[in-house]
């Protein structure tokens, strides 16, 4: 096991230096100059030039890149143009934020998707299947923009339930790191329900997707799983339904929703920057699009280098929990 | 069957627990509106990137710092001309123009620790803006050649030639920052912990890309009682997200409304629009650098051929005013006799079809770019103008390239056709020399001798009466070279709850001490 481990970690660095790669090439070849983006309408010739210097841009694009590969090297992912600090510091600020946000996504998707699949796999053509089966299709066709700015105009704008955008409220906390989860623990109520009034909106909008997509994949897993011997010998041996369907199915159903939601996390991830620049949240996501438009090169390549990371990292997670839930990956049989 | 109840019972009851937890939302729901000196919150479209006062260039920063530090002095849209905040009054050198001299208020406390506000702080601020390595407001202070504290209270400014326009270089945008601070700590720490001015207000709390947070200090003489205790920049970028969030009392001002969500403002029964003319010039550019817009009588054929009124009515929903000439009423230079008389140009497309004959123009297609989001109704206003330019002869396509892409090839020269605006236009010298005088810019790459002459005559003429004169002059000479048309200036509107009084500034700043919360 501890050989399967390393080897599998030493299979992501080529992928994590191919990638940093790609990117590096990809946003220069973009059109657009971070010196006339970032410095003054008013700034002369010779304040772009200096600009440039400064931030190395005036080099042959292969120094660029081996310069980057050795501050990478060394932990250092440079300086961002836009807003002078490190790179590292401003995703480390701001990361917080969108896991917080992803992983509220992920419970809702899973708490909602699961048993939804459950119903409607346990009972197919019936009432619970129907249901089941509209909400998942709702959930994997409407775009996540969309749904989150109706979100906004009917839970804020018309019902007044929720704020409409932001992290947090001023005067309640300050809002940063792992907001909500910080707040539960040190028993502050009143930040961790702020928190929480300001993630339910944008987890709705970007878990609904997941949502639809688990509750597919568990209705066809569980229709699958019904139909098997030892479904049938549960049954003859008296277990109730209900011992059946969450003891002997569900264990076995998860298998592929477990692949599916470990291939989906990186789709929320990425699709957080969406979700985040509708409810103005302050995560990596809305940072990427900030860098993206005014071409901050070294704040793109960083933001995207750690969800590259983060991506492999949770597959790699993904392979390992197989072996907890199916103790024949786990005794390769 | 028993199991299908159960499941309906247990959906039931998980129902029930929603809805519950939703309606009891509605307990902490709603934000407060502003109590009298208390709380305003205001949804803006920009956020600063930095401690650093000097790296941004952006309106936004500018009203923060110029509030927390503090200024020289700002425009008064109001009165039409520059007022002292730090400075208290001014003059030029009778025999040499080049030097300026400014004497400061006396006996200003700084914001924490009472420490006074002198000529040493003026001259490290404009020194450390062209000296520190994050600075991107070094245009601000490129007339300068030397500054000088001549006293505790009198500092000497040396251009390096003639300007007329110094002010609008300096004032609004020269944020004052502390010397000593500066000195012990350096720039990053005293920035961060010691962020303390001359300004009325405090910064109370910077979370860069959510919000900015300004607290009054009550002892600062032009900090009222009336004005918020609290000013707080939430950062919405979209509209719609700036209007719900009025709707619902989370915030008190709402910055930018686009026209077409004007109506949802005005249907609240405690909101209120306030609109504001901005100074930001919208034109047509044509770049003479490239054919067919090396053809004079072409490029006067596109200012005719545009229906400005009617775009302003239809597509911009009255929100706009028309340009005569290159600014508009509260700009400075503006004549509103002179801009009736010789800048107008008419909507006339019979004259706009005779000049594109005239000209020789043979059909070839021609592209308009324009950018998309980046100007209020930027995309649709243009739609609108192509079949005006087709209506006269002019074979024009529409190109919606994106900003950065756009930005970098019009920073280059390398756009002949395009739709933009320019921004923060006070006294309009710079902002003409930089788009229509030889050498300026590369962005339009027009060389005229009579606009040259007539920009580097106003540039030299100190006398208020005689410097508009020269100004218009200029004006004149741009229209008659048409290397662009100009079209409009957006109104602003915010959107304000009632109980909220503020003068909104047509510069797009928001300060404290212009809000007044009503009991």
């Amino acid at each position: 096991m501890p050989g399967y481990l390393l080897g599998r970690i030493a299979a992501t660095i080529p992928v994590v230096v191919m990638i940093s790669l790609l990117v590096f090439l990809l946003i220069h070849a973009a059109p657009g100059d971070p010196a006339d983006l970032l410095l003054s309408d008013e700034a002369s010739a010779t304040d772009i030039t200096e600009a440039r210097h400064r931030w190395g841009l005036d080099q042959p694009i292969y120094i660029q890149y081996i310069r980057f590969l050795a501050n990478i090297a060394s932990g250092d992912l440079g300086t961002s143009f836009k807003y002078s600090d490190p790179v590292i510091e401003l995703i480390g600020d701001r990361l917080p934020a969108t896991v917080e946000l992803a992983f509220a996504s992920l419970l809702i998707a899973l708490v909602v998707g699961i048993p939804l699949g459950v119903f409607a796999g346990a009972k197919p053509n019936s009432w619970a299947d129907n249901l089941g089966s509209v909400a998942g299709f709702f959930g994997i066709s409407m775009p996540s923009f969309w749904l989150g700015i109706m979100l906004i105009l009917i839970m804020s704008g018309y019902f007044n339930w929720l704020p409409s955008s932001g992290r947090s409220t001023y005067g309640v906390a300050q809002g940063a790191g792992f907001y909500v989860i910080e707040s539960l623990f040190s028993g502050n109520s009143k930040a961790a329900w702020d928190g929480i009034k300001h993630l339910i909106m944008p987890a709705i909008a970007l878990g609904a997707g997941m949502m639809g997509l688990v509750m597919r994949v568990t209705r066809s897993s569980v229709l699958e799983i019904m139909s098997e011997d030892y479904v049938r010998t549960a049954r003859a041996k008296g277990l109730g339904e209900h011992t059946v369907l969450w003891r002997h199915v569900l264990r076995n159903a998860l298998i592929p929703v477990i692949t599916v939601v470990g291939l989906e996390l990186g789709t929320l991830l990425s699709g957080s920057i969406i979700v985040e620049t509708v409810f103005a949240w302050p995560g990596s996501g809305s940072l990427l699009i900030a860098a993206i438009q005014s071409r901050d090169y070294p704040l793109i390549t960083g933001t995207v280098l750690t969800y590259t990371v983060a991506f492999v990292a949770i597959n790699f997670l993904i392979d390992i929990l197989y072996g907890v839930i199916d103790p024949r990956i786990r005794f390769g049989r | 069957m028993a199991w299908e109840i159960k499941m309906k019972a247990r959906l039931g009851r998980l129902a029930l627990i929603f809805m519950a937890s939703v309606a009891s939302a509605t307990l902490f729901g709603a934000a407060r509106m502003a109590e009298a000196g208390g709380q305003v919150t205001v949804g803006v479209t920009e956020t600063i990137a930095s401690y650093d006062p000097y790296a941004d260039s952006i309106s936004m920063g500018y009203a923060v710092w110029c509030q927390v530090y503090g200024c020289l002095g700002l425009y008064d849209y109001d009165k039409g001309d520059y007022v002292g905040m730090l400075a208290e009054r001014w003059e030029v050198d009778e025999a040499d123009k080049n030097i300026w001299t400014f004497h400061l208020k006396q006996g200003v406390k700084r914001q924490n620790d009472g420490k006074e506000f002198t000529a040493e702080d003026v001259v490290h601020s404009v020194n450390r803006i062209n000296n520190d390595p994050l600075s991107k407001q070094k245009q601000n202070v490129s007339p300068i050649k030397e500054v000088v504290a001549l006293d505790k209270h009198t500092v000497k400014i040396v251009t390096k030639e003639p300007t007329a326009s110094l002010l609008e270089f300096i004032f609004d945008r020269v944020i004052i920052s502390a010397k000593d601070l500066y000195d012990k700590y350096g720039a990053r720490e005293a920035d961060r912990k010691y962020p303390w001015g001359w300004g009325p207000y405090k910064l109370k709390e910077l979370m860069i890309g959510q919000r900015i947070v300004l607290e009054k200090d009550s002892s600062h003489p032009d900090a009222k009682s009336e004005n918020p205790d609290t000013l707080i920049f939430n950062i919405m970028r979209e509209p719609e997200q700036r209007v719900t969030a009025l709707l619902n009392n989370e915030i008190q001002i709402a910055q930018f409304i686009p026209p077409h969500l004007a109506e949802r403002v005005k249907g609240g029964s405690n909101f209120e629009l306030q609109p504001a003319s901005s100074v930001e010039i919208m034109f047509l550019a044509m770049s003479p650098k490239y054919k067919p817009w090396n053809n004079l009588k072409l490029r006067q054929a596109v200012c005719y051929a545009i229906d400005r009124d009617l775009i302003i009515k239809n597509v911009l929903k009255g929100q706009a005013k028309r340009l005569d000439g290159p600014i508009g009423a509260g700009q400075y230079g503006y004549d509103p006799d002179y801009a009736q008389k010789n800048l107008t140009i008419a909507y006339d497309p019979a004259k706009a079809r005779e000049l594109v004959k005239a000209s020789g123009y043979d059909g070839e297609p021609i592209y308009l770019d324009t950018p998309v989001g980046r100007y209020i109704n930027d995309k649709e206003v243009t739609e609108a103008m192509i079949p005006m330019l087709n209506a006269v002869g002019i074979n024009a396509k529409l190109r919606t390239p994106e900003w950065a892409t756009l930005w970098a090839d019009v920073q280059k020269g390398k756009t002949p056709f395009y739709y933009m605006g320019r921004g923060s236009v006070v006294d309009p010298s710079p902002a003409l020399s930089q788009y229509f005088e030889t050498g300026g810019s590369p962005r339009i790459g027009i060389s005229d001798l009579q606009i040259d002459k007539t920009l580097a005559a106003e540039r030299v003429t100190f006398d208020p009466i005689a410097r508009k004169k020269a100004l218009n002059a200029a004006f004149k000479a741009i229209e008659d070279a048409a290397p662009a048309c100009f079209m409009w200036r957006h109104q602003m509107l915010y959107g304000e709850a009632k109980n909220v009084e503020h003068t909104v500034d047509p510069g797009g700043r928001v300060f404290g001490t212009r809000i007044v919360v009503k009991p």
